[in-house]
């Protein structure tokens, strides 16, 4: 596990708590959206892969509200100038372990954006991602793909690089 | 009235404030100075005549043989007609008077003027403070010697400002991520226990810099990005785009071509129209419209994919024509789907009209009325279901629509249930020109070659999106790439109305207010404004995330 939060709990309880934890999450991700600059065409298709048709539902997912009560952030579009703290405080906001889905060109380089004035970049450059999809946009099935080969990496353990990147944020940017 | 004795009726009234005068196609440019323009726009307020679509301003650079002037475009729409005010400012002082009191519309357009091209706009109404985040003062991203550089300094973002609000006014923010929609958008609604006392939104967080980006690629490189400037409605960027460029370089384009055009047209209007009716259900709470409407949404993705291979940006146009044909195969299949669909759509025409639950959060709700529809400068379906007969297809046919005439839907009962109704007919009329279209297909070429490099001049190219009213300005000084690209898109006009109908409903109303006009971010986030709102104990972003990163590793973890 990433990092335990089962403070006060006898150790020999821990494990078999995590175990549990983990168990639901990779049976129920709860996910928040959040589309730094996309052209909406990416979160059309995150919405159309939530939908009857593919129905993601069916892995246990559900799209929900708020940041504090998701367990991965699926991201769309390149970052820009003025959504880049919204999507750092956004990502701030979810409790850990939390892993993040880039969905779509733009958020893998900047896509047809790059070098537009008001792009600071990909989602890399600004949070650390777990799984990238790409596609202009992504074919729902693609995204599906995405989002179980990340339910795949849970339970191989923890995501990559979380840790280092809690530290990056804290110092500020 | 024909569109020569309209433009000889506005020629004479504003003559003694315009020093020129040209008229073209359904073209009347006006030369004006910044001291006249006021009473020009006066003049012709006065006739009533059309509405301000769009502001427009170039940068001519310091490079002979310009003389270094910005020049200011006022473009006022009617029908097929555009009545344009020019404005040159010198680049060194460029400031013009606000005509937000004549036209309150004008204000959005002048916001986007100030910030990205650095004209001083004299009383734009500056109730209160905005402020530029972090972007450095006096770089203005349009000016032609603008360099990234420029634009990487960052600037001080001073202490919060005072807040100018009374005293015991609540403000709830929403956004920008927020569960609501989509797309990131900023509003602050201020109450007074549940009813709105105030309504604002903040723009900004999906502003790309498209219109500049624009000039650095060369003509056909740019379909790709106009293509990208909304995901929902991208076949009618680029097909806005296309229309404007062949009309520069002369480029006949061969009727089957513009058939295959409009087809995809109609079939985008029907998918965003059905994503609309899902979406703004899923706001009421209902959804099992939602869902219903999404899976039937899927029809028409599939008939897309076959036509085009994609299912999102088909990629359809070329300068000079498009890149698919539909034959006798596709159009059994997309004829069988539409079927499918109309059996659907009277269903939903049936539900919106008599579920009652659903007519409790509707009927009465959100009037914008014909006169408020008018004066704001509503457009599309938003100004349909106030009964404002603004419709593209109907007014300048374009395209294939010369030949296939749209049948105008209105509605005059002005509120939220009349902007389904007006929508989901809307649908109808899509299956029926789709259908015609299919069966009087014209044959021929679906291409002609088009010149790599555009002649000089400019063109106004005017649509009828999904939402309403998509306006492109387009100049060329003969180069490969353009000097200029103005987008304006149709959820921008109608911001005002509903940001102005907003106040005096029950907060929980707002949701539905808002998706009512079907917004979309990703085309309308055009200006880079920031306001700071705050006293002297709030806190900065900062000193919030140091206490959130603390409070969680100290405390939670």
């Amino acid at each position: 596990m990433a990092q335990s939060t089962l403070k006060g709990i006898p150790r020999a309880l821990r494990g078999a708590l995590d175990k549990v934890a983990l168990w639901s999450r990779i049976n129920s991700p709860w996910l928040v959206h959040f589309n730094s600059g996309s052209c909406n065409g990416c979160d059309i298709e995150i919405l159309a892969t939530l939908a009857p048709r593919y129905d993601l539902e069916r892995f246990g997912v559900k799209l929900q509200g708020s940041p504090r009560h998701a367990d991965v952030l699926i991201c769309t579009g390149p970052v820009t100038r003025l959504a880049r703290e919204r999507l750092l405080r956004t990502y701030e906001q979810m409790p850990v372990p939390k892993f993040v889905v880039a969905v779509g060109s733009c958020s893998i380089t900047g896509g047809a954006f790059h070098g537009c004035y008001n792009i600071v970049g990909d989602i890399g450059d600004v949070i650390p991602v777990d799984v990238y999809v790409p596609g202009c946009p992504p074919r729902p099935e693609a995204i599906i793909d995405g989002v179980v080969q990340l339910l795949t990496k849970l339970k191989g353990g923890a995501p990559a690089k979380a840790p280092e990147a809690d530290a990056r944020l804290g110092g500020g940017s | 009235m024909s569109v020569e004795t309209d433009f000889l009726r506005i020629q004479g009234s504003v003559a003694p404030w315009v020093s020129g005068s040209r008229t073209a196609e359904n073209r009347l440019d006006m030369d004006t100075s910044a001291e006249r323009l006021v009473p020009a726009v006066t003049a012709l307020r006065s006739l009533s005549w059309g509405y301000l679509s769009a502001i427009t301003g170039f940068d001519s650079g310091t490079a002979a043989p310009s003389d270094g002037h910005i020049e200011l475009l006022y473009h006022f729409c009617n029908g097929p007609a555009v009545a344009t005010f020019r404005v040159k400012v010198p680049r060194e002082d460029p400031s013009v008077p606000s005509i937000g009191p004549l036209v309150p519309s004008a204000v959005m357009y002048e916001r986007e003027l100030a910030e990205t091209m650095g004209v001083k706009v004299a009383g734009l109404p500056k109730k209160r403070q905005f402020l530029s985040d972090d972007w450095p003062e006096n770089v203005y991203p349009l000016r032609k010697d603008f360099t990234m550089e420029s634009a990487a300094a960052t600037r001080e973002v001073g202490p919060a400002v005072g807040s100018e609000e009374a005293p015991g006014t609540f403000i709830i923010p929403i956004g920008p991520q927020h569960p609501a929609l989509k797309e990131p958008g900023h509003f602050e609604l201020a109450v007074d226990g549940e009813i709105v006392t105030h309504a604002d939104i903040r723009l900004g967080y999906v502003h790309r810099g498209i219109e500049k980006g624009a000039e650095d690629r060369s003509w056909v490189h740019n379909i790709y990005l106009m293509e990208r400037i909304c995901g929902i409605c991208s076949h009618i960027h680029a097909t806005a785009y296309v229309l404007g460029v062949e009309s520069l370089s002369g480029v006949a384009v061969p009727p089957r071509a513009q058939t295959v055009r409009t087809i995809f047209c109609e079939m985008e209007r029907i998918h965003s129209h059905l994503l609309w009716l899902g979406v703004a259900a899923h706001q009421a709470g209902f959804d099992t419209l939602f869902m219903y409407s999404w899976r039937d949404r899927e029809t028409i993705m599939d008939l897309l994919e076959e036509l085009s291979g994609n299912r999102v940006n088909y990629s359809v146009n070329l300068l000079g024509g498009v890149k698919y044909d539909i034959d006798g195969k596709a159009a059994d299949s997309v004829r069988r789907g539409l079927d499918f669909l109309e059996r659907r759509t009277t269903h939903y025409l049936k539900i919106v009209t008599t579920d009652e639950s659903f007519l409790r959060r509707t009927r009465g709700v959100g009037a914008i009325t014909f006169d408020q529809a008018n004066l704001l400068g509503t457009i599309g379906p938003t100004a349909r279901a106030s009964g404002v007969s603004r419709d593209l297809r109907v007014e300048a046919p374009y395209m294939a629509y010369r030949d296939f005439p749209v049948r105008p839907v209105l509605d005059s009962r002005c509120d939220l249930e009349a902007r389904f109704v007006v929508r989901i007919n809307e649908l109808f009329e899509s299956y029926r020109l789709i259908r015609e279209m299919l069966d009087h297909m014209p044959a021929g070429e679906l291409a002609v070659p088009a010149p790599r490099k555009v002649p000089e001049g400019e063109v106004i190219s005017r649509v009828e999106a999904p939402r309403g009213e998509l306006f492109y300005y387009i100049r060329s000084t003969g180069g490969v790439k353009p000097d200029r690209v103005k987008v304006r898109t149709p959820s921008l006009c109608n911001w005002a109305a509903v940001l102005s109908v907003a106040v005096g409903h029950k907060l929980a109303d707002i949701p539905m207010i808002m998706v009512g006009i079907d917004p979309c971010f990703s085309c309308n986030d055009r200006s880079i404004t920031l306001r700071r709102r705050g006293s002297a104990e709030s806190w900065s972003w900062e000193d919030l995330r140091a206490y959130g990163i603390s409070y969680y590793a100290g405390g939670g973890a």
